[in-house]
């Protein structure tokens, strides 16, 4: 269905045509803003930035600055399989693979960068991510940097634990935690 | 010597209070025009529910933006100061000149307290009391035409070319209505020089309305005001520069030689505000003050020290002034541009046959009135 307005067009009086009470009826409204915003800078939305930080929606706390997880024994939950690298529409995300000694199983990442200059935050890694290893909640903004070299984000910058995280306990992967919650086990 | 002194005495005293007025009358407009481009910002900033500009800081102390002027005014001297290659050397450095200084020279005749006596001498509040100093507002206001076309001439860039044939038509355009809509004053007050108008305003009509400007000639203050905003080059005018998509006159300046482009518009706020100030509103005039004191229209008497007026009478001035400049700046953030032909047409058949209209009717009541 094509929804159709109809607009009443129809010709300005002569007070409307001469403009001047028209252009008072404005410069009343823009007036009012400015004194009432004059005697209550409080009322205004505007917050101070950086330094004041409104609480973000719910779907933008999950588009903030990426970070690593980390297994119950400290270990990366990365097992570098290159998914989100391949997966990043911005080129941003650099992966060097390396073995663990004792595990024949898994693949560790011996480097992680992410360019955060780069970054378009748009979150395919997190979504192609098959070890739920890289998520972006930790709620930083990424903001300005005097150089490109700050922008640039290492294994050592990513990997953290965020309190209450679930990846504290339980296994090493996604799968075998969905099965062990099934279970009633973690 | 001090015959020499002596004999010169009055010379000398002249001498001496001019540069004291002009120092003092042309830096508080120096700092006022500084504090109006903050004030252009935040004013803007409040009508449109934002904070507006409050980080530059000296030592940790922002003041909420205070120093920004100031911050300001050093990034320019700071920027490189380019000169087209393919330039006209002198006529582009003159031209700033020519935008900043006639608009400088007209504060000498705006009248801004009526006089104090100091040491037995009577202290004119105005830097040069001239007989026609109405007329020389006209004509030195007509001399900034030459800032703005030079700077587009001089640049040798079309676009600035461009910019400053607008900005040359709409200032010649405008200039006749300005001097029109005064017309009718002259011929209600019978004089030309500012003082004398301001002194004329302070009458009463019917025994209790004061007979300012406004008052008597209020169509004429809408056109003056239309006119005066015109040739300002502000919005809904400024489409000699229009700062945020068209190209103006000053499109190859930078440095400091763009800042006095830009703060000779902030001047011209001042001009404006304290022309429509003592053209219309009584200039330093407060209801009912006198020489001698408050005399109200019951008769009431509250008399007043003499200082105690000349400063009150200053500061209504400066409140007044205030007050149009925050007007000025009110109506630039609220209202949209027009185009040119609208600003072409607003002007030669709209305004001036207006004007022209106002004139003959002044004319016809004072006829009636028997007042020729």
């Amino acid at each position: 269905m094509i929804s159709v307005k109809k607009v009443d067009n129809r010709p300005l009086n002569f007070l409307e045509r001469i403009y001047l009470p028209e252009i008072v009826r404005g410069l009343l409204v823009t007036s009012r803003h400015f004194f009432v915003n004059l005697f209550n800078p409080k009322g205004m939305p505007t917050v101070q930035y950086p330094e004041q930080k409104l609480p973000l929606p719910h779907a933008a706390k999950e588009r903030t600055r990426h970070r690593l997880k980390l297994r119950a024994d400290g270990t990366p939950k990365c097992v570098a399989c290159f998914m989100c690298q391949t997966a990043c529409p911005a080129y941003c995300i650099r992966i060097e693979a390396a073995e663990y000694p004792d595990n024949p199983v898994e693949k560790s990442p011996a480097v992680f960068d992410i360019d955060l200059s780069r970054c378009v935050m748009c979150g395919m890694c997190v979504e192609a991510c098959p070890e739920d290893a890289i998520a972006m909640d930790t709620l930083e903004i990424p903001g300005g940097a005097l150089s490109r070299a700050q922008l640039k984000l290492t294994k050592e910058d990513l990997l953290m634990t965020l309190p209450g995280d679930p990846s504290d306990k339980g296994a090493a992967n996604r799968l075998a935690n969905e099965h062990m919650k099934s279970r009633g086990e973690a | 010597m001090m015959e020499l002194l002596e004999a010169n005495k009055d010379m000398l005293l002249f001498t001496g209070a001019a540069v004291l007025k002009i120092g003092v009358f042309l830096n508080a407009i120096m700092g006022f025009a500084g504090l109006l481009t903050l004030a252009e910002r935040k004013v803007s900033a409040l009508m449109q529910d934002r904070i507006g500009p409050n980080r530059a800081s000296v030592f940790g102390f922002a003041f909420n933006g205070l120093f920004h002027p100031a911050a300001d005014g050093i990034k320019m001297i700071l920027k490189e100061d380019f000169v087209p290659g393919r330039a006209d050397k002198l006529l582009f450095t003159l031209a700033p000149f020519f935008a900043l200084v006639p608009v400088l020279a007209l504060f000498a005749v705006i009248p801004f307290g009526d006089y104090v006596m100091v040491f037995g001498y009577q202290l004119d509040l105005v830097i040069a009391e001239i007989p026609l100093s109405l007329f020389l507002v006209l004509a030195l206001s007509g001399i900034a035409i030459y800032g703005v076309f030079l700077g587009g001439w001089a640049s040798r860039s079309n676009f600035a070319l461009l910019g400053a044939l607008r900005g040359a038509a709409q200032m010649v355009s405008y200039e006749v209505v300005l001097g029109l809509t005064l017309v009718g004053l002259l011929m209600i007050f019978g004089t030309a020089s500012l003082q004398d108008l301001v002194r004329a305003q302070g009458r009463l009509l019917f025994g209790w309305l004061p007979a300012w400007g406004v008052v008597v000639q209020p169509f004429a203050f809408i056109l003056f005001f239309v006119a005066a905003i015109a040739e300002n080059k502000r919005t809904p005018f400024d489409l000699v520069e229009g700062e945020s998509e068209i190209i103006g006159y000053f499109m190859e300046y930078s440095s400091m030689r763009f800042a006095a482009f830009m703060f000779s518009e902030f001047v011209e706020i001042i001009l404006v505000s304290m022309l429509s100030a003592t053209l219309f509103f009584g200039g330093w005039q407060v209801p009912y003050l006198y020489e001698s004191g408050f005399i109200l229209p019951g008769g009431a008497q509250f008399p007043l020290n003499h200082y105690l007026i000349a400063a009150l009478q200053t500061g209504a001035f400066a409140a007044k002034t205030v007050a149009f400049s925050w007007l000025l700046l009110v109506i630039r953030w609220s209202l949209p541009r027009f185009r040119f032909d609208q600003l072409m047409g607003l002007c030669w058949k709209r305004l001036l046959p207006l004007a022209l209209l106002n004139i003959l009717l002044t004319g016809a009541v004072l006829l009636f009135l028997g007042k020729i």
